[in-house]
């Protein structure tokens, strides 16, 4: 298990490596923290020609959060964003996921970006973009386009960034002051990649919810969102009830995927389950940072 | 002889452990340390699939890749060696011949085809990625239902079908019995396959002298000297005809062997008598070939002027993966023989995870005949073991599926008693010998008393007590032979437990549990394991076995008076180092750090064919050092008495301090005596004082038993288990150092709860591996594993070295306290072994499955 | 920028245990290969190399981070500490003591990786619950003693350093 050869290239600003990758195209692969790629090259899955290591760049590490919104760079680490106190108070369903994201010490190499351009149906950021719809910023020699979460994630490990682009950021809307949101899911061992998960949110005005997210993870080729289910919350009192509809909906939509480690009666059942889990804890998050 | 040291009294505490020394701080010597200047390194080209012949091999593009230094095909290392011959034969058992590398037929994914050496493993890797083999796809044998299908392809042509073994034995009236009682209780119980899984994968590091072609092979070992012997024998390239001339034109080697073999005749005659030929005989009939291979491997043993050296320092667990010669290790011997080179293969994880050993892939259909009082009568067993394609050499599942049928009864007493056996071959990885490879029968044995109680509206425990052998139900002998005495303290155990066991806590939590959609559920499981076990238990196995089973032990006092004593074992965690310091220590009434301990080099141990494994450490690898220095210690006391002028009678030892008691000041020390006799004999340095002793344990017992009691806390929303609880109640004699015997019970715990819970080598039917990397063969981590209550009984007999082994007993009871207490939290019949968050859905009826 | 082409190497500085130290590799090879073969401290560990197992759990400018899952060229620049560097003058660090006294270990071939977690734990927390302990060493696997022993050497080290940091 060692990794293939490759030319490597440590680019010494984002333009030599934008530059790098329009030369190579497909051939190349962006290195960040690598601790998705890494793996799938030392088994041999993976064997990109070229390998083009951003991790060095300067001016990619930065998270501004404020009232506005949230945008975190190509180079913050699940680490840096899980230690931010200004994203737990502007964007804390990513401060919601960043705990799940595999172990501590995948977690200080590993990015938020490096992530959620790897596209892992099981992984929790991608389906965090979904349920806020975050909007992807992607960079290459032709120039700056945003992509949102809708159009971002487009099969399993297959996103709408091009060959020749970096996912410099990720951009998450402003947190209304009256939503509660977390991530919950289920998983063989702690740690391990989710069975199946949930990142969700609540906005309850007046008592009855406004607008609601149930986002998941582990439940097919990409991160879903349930419509339906959405649907059935809004204009209801967040209570168990309601709950248990929008559970029920989630059931009856959703066509999860079976593998060695559970079924897709399982994978169904359990999205029931935290659903009812998710919209309880999400509701009790509403007003308390994260 | 009355004491005659103070013994500073290490044995029996908690004593730190040596080791740590140089492993806590990074100073370990694992095989993958030892990077000599200008070694090369292999990596095998592994079949990607489960069955199929190999139509042709092309090594040209890996030969010329720059940075290789040799390509060898199967057939090329084939051609220089030996086939692996049945170690253990059975009447009607078919053992397959293989050889270290498949040349014109794969037989599971990761069969070895070819080995590249290289510069570096990355070079090795990538030129490996460049033989080009054609495969013809045979249908794949994925599971024991193919198995038994006949018309399905079979793996070895010599072989009827892929059934390699039926046999049946019976003791009692079964029938009779049966017939005779009140009721019959049966089940059908599958075990899924499983995997040691040591944190440090296998490895070999092969040197050739360059001038002698002597090789010195560093090796992830449990049993350096059967490597050293399977090495010899099996890279013996020439026939058995030269062989001989070459044996015979040798007068040293012949004087050595003849008294080799006088000397094995006078300890084991008896025993050979005993030895049943039948397996032999049967082998020999379906593989006409048997006679030449074994001649040309034994014959080549005799002839070689010099055998390898096998050196094993720090060895990362094994669990009885590492017990068995692995194939690979004669490819590398052959390809740094052949280059001359220093070579070496660090096997990874994805290699460990396909063929570096599995276990217990059963099916067992269990009956139990008892009377509606609760009367057990008899027990009838019908059971198949998936034996993976190659069997383990040199102890193959035959071993397993022996033990399995005089262990299945257990502590219980029963009038009669049938096993059917049978082992078919798959095309899956080779299965291997796993912390208590017979440990099923336990889990099936636990779990039809617990279905029993069930049925007569019984109490668990109580029906175990009723029928549970002791000092109310005294048997001389378990059913299948081997002796019972005090040692076997199973009952104690399984009453202490109860005791432990607050059962209207427990009512409470189970009504709690239920409010939070939570079921709690509660599972014993007793168990005894002969370690070692009394004499008769070799025989009960299979006659003769117990010509290989002593330990042999060495202890001398050097001409500086250092006290260095060697075993033959090979301690991959167990902290031999440590016990046997404290061991000697006391024995010889000096200092912990006043003694050495040798172990894992060849060429300074005596030979024994186990190692380390069958929880042996503790009572024969301690025990004979424990003789043996006693032996050496009372050989120095009489050379201190003379310098003393005192009689033996009167020479204490305190603290290194040799003296006539009453008089510590005008004492003398090991020094003092060993310079003495060293100017005597003219010595100036080596031992001066030594023995070497053989033993096979004392008494009629040597038994280990623990009961052990789950708690589980079933989600039923989420299928998720938790272990609030999980008792051990267990006896294993005086405890040399209870912070070690804690660790193996523990440790075997969690492995049982991995077994359970997380762990699955799973195939599909076609025999594709799907479990291939770390990510979906979950071994437990800490947050599943909780913390484990241990309580020790210690039951003493007259005999001295009464330590009992307990390396294996946690991972024996788990798998069957926590599936009873899974049945007892859902109020069914568990009869599967391996439990899933989904298969706890389905078993529960929250889900239905796929 | 900096180009290295199949074939070629690349120069590699880095601290290691305090002193720099500079390798011309392969830029394939892995921060736990070089730090193993070039630096020649094998106190460090490859248990899965796909970033499992944990027992190559090095310190990366004080943060924990798997070796095996970093290229050796990734860390050009940093100062890393393994096993090696954390006795000073012959005496074992307070983790390394506490994890004798508790006898953590067994085969401890993944106890290099166990050492630096914790020494990454009680720096963040110098006073962790049992489920703190736990959680933090759920990144790393052990075979041999089912995980009591270790945590207990956590909580002797939280002893022997004290609660506050």
């Amino acid at each position: 298990m060692k990794n293939p050869q490759f030319n490597y290239h440590r680019p010494g600003s984002l333009s030599e490596a934008l530059a790098l990758l329009d030369e190579h195209g497909d051939e190349a692969k962006v290195l960040a923290g690598g601790q998705s790629l890494l793996p799938v090259m030392a088994l041999r899955l993976g064997r990109p020609e070229h390998l083009v290591d951003i991790g060095a760049l300067a001016g990619l590490s930065n998270i501004t959060a404020g009232p506005q919104g949230t945008t975190i760079q190509a180079l913050v680490r699940h680490a840096a964003a899980e230690r931010s106190t200004d994203i737990a108070t502007h964007a804390p369903l990513v401060s919601a996921a960043m705990p799940h994201v595999g172990h501590r010490a995948i977690r200080t190499r590993g990015t938020v970006c490096g992530s959620i351009a790897h596209a892992d149906p099981a992984a929790e950021m991608p389906a965090v973009c979904l349920a806020v719809d975050a909007t992807m910023v992607a960079e290459s020699v032709a120039g700056t386009r945003e992509i949102v979460a809708t159009d971002f994630f487009e099969g399993y490990l297959t996103t709408a960034l091009r060959p020749n682009e970096i996912l410099t950021e990720v951009r998450f809307p402003a947190w209304s002051a009256t939503a509660g949101g977390t991530v919950v899911e289920i998983s063989r061992r702690h740690g391990d990649y989710a069975l199946l998960g949930l990142a969700c949110l609540l906005d309850v005005t007046e008592g009855l919810i406004a607008n609601a997210a149930l986002s998941f993870f582990g439940a097919g080729g990409t991160p879903i969102r349930v419509a339906e289910a959405e649907q059935t919350l809004i204009g209801r009192p967040p209570n168990d009830e309601t709950f248990a509809a929008a559970a029920k909906a989630v059931t009856e939509h959703l066509e999860p995927g079976s593998d060695i480690h559970a079924s897709t009666n399982y994978r169904r059942h359990i999205a029931g389950v935290l659903t009812r889990r998710g919209l309880a804890e999400a509701t009790s998050k509403i007003g308390v940072p994260a | 002889m009355a004491q005659q040291t103070s013994g500073l009294g290490f044995t029996g505490q908690r004593v730190k452990r040596v080791e740590d020394e140089r492993l806590l701080i990074g100073e370990g010597t694992f095989v993958a340390d030892i990077q000599p200047e200008g070694a090369l390194h292999a990596s095998f080209v592994r079949s990607p699939f489960p069955h199929a012949n190999i139509r042709s091999i092309n090594v040209a593009a890996a030969r010329r890749h720059p940075g290789v230094a040799a390509v060898l095909t199967g057939a090329e290392v084939n051609a220089v060696t030996n086939k692996f011959v049945p170690f253990i034969t059975m009447d009607g058992l078919y053992t397959p011949l293989y050889q270290a590398m498949s040349d014109t037929k794969v037989r599971h994914i990761g069969d070895p085809v070819a080995i590249v050496i290289a510069e570096s493993r990355y070079i090795a890797e990538d030129a490996a990625e460049l033989v080009e083999v054609d495969y013809d796809i045979v249908e794949g044998i994925g599971s024991i239902d193919r198995a038994l299908d006949p018309s399905l392809p079979q793996l070895w042509e010599h072989a009827d079908g892929n059934v390699l073994y039926d046999g049946t034995d019976t003791y009692g009236e079964v029938d009779t019995m049966f017939t005779l009682a009140d009721r019959v209780v049966t089940e059908t119980f599958t075990s899924h396959r499983q995997s040691n899984q040591p944190m440090e994968t296998r490895g070999t590091l092969v040197e050739v002298d360059p001038v002698t072609g002597h090789l010195t092979i560093h090796a992830a070992t449990q049993a350096p000297h059967f490597l050293k012997w399977a090495v010899a024998a099996l890279t013996a390239d020439q026939s058995a005809v030269s062989s001989l001339r070459q044996f015979i034109g040798k007068k040293d080697r012949r004087k050595a062997f003849a008294g080799a073999a006088k000397d094995f005749l006078k300890t084991n005659g008896e025993k050979m008598k005993k030895a049943d030929s039948s397996g032999q005989t049967y082998q020999m009939k379906k593989e006409k070939g048997l006679l030449k291979a074994m001649s040309k491997m034994g014959l080549g043993l005799l002839a070689a002027d010099d055998y390898p050296t096998v050196k094993s320092i720090d060895i990362g667990g094994g669990f009885g993966a590492k017990g068995p010669v692995a194939r690979e290790d004669i490819a590398v011997v052959v390809a740094a023989q052949k280059l001359g080179k220093t070579v070496q293969w660090i096997e990874d994880r994805v290699e460990n995870l396909a063929d570096g050993g599995h276990a217990r892939e059963e099916v067992f259909t269990l009956s139990l005949a008892l009377n509606n009082d609760g009367t057990f009568k008899a027990l009838k067993c019908d059971l198949i073991l998936d034996g993976g394609a190659y069997p383990s050499f040199p102890i193959s599942n035959a071993a397993t599926k022996q033990l399995l049928k005089v262990y299945l009864p257990g502590p219980y007493d029963f009038k009669a008693y049938q096993i059917r056996g049978r082992i078919v071959a798959s095309n899956k990885g080779k299965v291997v010998p796993y912390r208590g490879p017979w440990a099923n029968e336990c889990w099936v044995r636990e779990r039809l008393i617990d279905k029993a109680a069930h049925e007569l509206g019984r109490d668990p425990g109580d029906l175990r007590l009723q029928n549970m052998i002791g000092e109310d139900l005294p048997r001389a002998a378990m059913i299948t032979g081997p002796t019972l005495d005090e040692t076997n303290s199973t009952k104690k155990t399984l009453q202490r437990a109860i005791e432990m066991i607050d059962y209207d806590q427990l009512a409470i939590d189970k009504a709690e549990a239920e409010r939070r959609n939570h079921r709690i559920g509660l599972g014993i499981a007793s168990y005894l394991e002969a370690a070692p076990g009394p004499p008769n238990f070799g025989d009960s196995v299979s006659p003769g076995t117990d010509m290989f089973l002593f330990e042999d032990g060495r202890a001398t006092v050097e001409a500086d008076g250092k006290i260095v004593v060697y075993t033959s074992q090979s301690p991959h965690g167990q902290s031999h180092q440590t016990t046997y310091k404290q061991v000697t220590a006391d024995e010889f009434g000096v200092a912990m750090e006043d003694v050495e301990v040798v172990w894992g080099n060849t060429d300074r141990t005596q030979f024994s064919l186990l190692g380390t494994g069958g929880s042996r450490g503790g009572p024969l690898g301690a025990g004979v050092l424990r003789m043996t220095s006693r032996q050496v210690r009372q050989s120095v006391v009489r050379e201190a008495a003379n310098m003393l002028e005192a009689s033996v009678g009167d020479i204490v030892i305190e603290n290194g301090n040799i003296h006539v008691a009453g008089v510590p000041s005008r004492g003398i020390t090991y020094a003092d005596v060993a310079a003495k006799v060293a100017s005597t004999k003219g010595v100036k340095d080596g031992p001066v004082f030594e023995e070497e002793l053989k033993y096979e344990g004392v008494g009629n017992g040597g038994w280990s038993v623990a009961t052990h009691v789950a708690w589980v806390d079933v989600d039923l929303d989420t299928g998720q288990v938790t272990i609030p609880r999980y008792l051990v109640v267990e006896d294993c004699g005086p405890i040399i150092n209870p912070g070690i015997v804690d660790g193996q019970v523990r440790g075997g715990v969690a492995q049982g709860i991995g077994a359970v819970f997380y762990e699955n080598a799973y195939y599909d039917e076609e025999a594709n591996l799907q479990a291939s990397t770390y990510m979906d063969y979950l071994v437990p981590t800490a947050m599943e594993i909780p913390r484990i209550e241990i309580e020790h009984m210690e039951t003493l007999t007259d005999g001295e070295n009464d330590a009992r082994g307990t390396g294996e007993g946690g991972m024996i009871g788990t798998p069957a306290a926590l599936t009873n207490a899974v049945s007892d939290a859902l109020g069914i019949e568990v009869n599967e072994q391996y439990l899933p968050p989904a298969r706890i859905l389905e078993l529960a009826g929250v889900i239905e499955p796929d | 920028m900096t180009a290295v082409p199949i074939g070629e190497t690349l120069d590699v500085s880095l601290t290691v245990n305090g002193a720099t130290v500079s390798v011309d590799i392969d830029p394939r090879r892995s921060l736990a290969d070089v730090i193993r073969e070039e630096i020649g401290l094998t106190g460090t560990h490859l248990g899965c190399e796909h970033g499992v197992c944990g027992a190559c759990t090095i310190l990366l400018d004080g943060e924990p981070a798997r070796s095996c899952l970093m290229l050796a060229a990734q860390a050009e620049g940093t100062a890393i500490t393994t096993i090696e560097g954390l006795a000073t003058n012959g005496e074992m660090h307070p983790v390394q003591q506490a994890m004798h006294e508790a006898m953590s270990f067994q085969c401890a071939f993944c106890s290099p990786g166990f050492m630096m977690s914790t020494i990454a734990l009680l720096d963040d927390n110098p006073n962790p619950s049992e489920k703190e302990i736990r959680e933090e060493l759920s990144g790393n696997l052990c075979r041999c003693t089912g995980y009591e022993s270790i945590v207990e050497g956590v909580e002797t080290a939280v002893k022997i350093m004290g609660p506050t940091r």
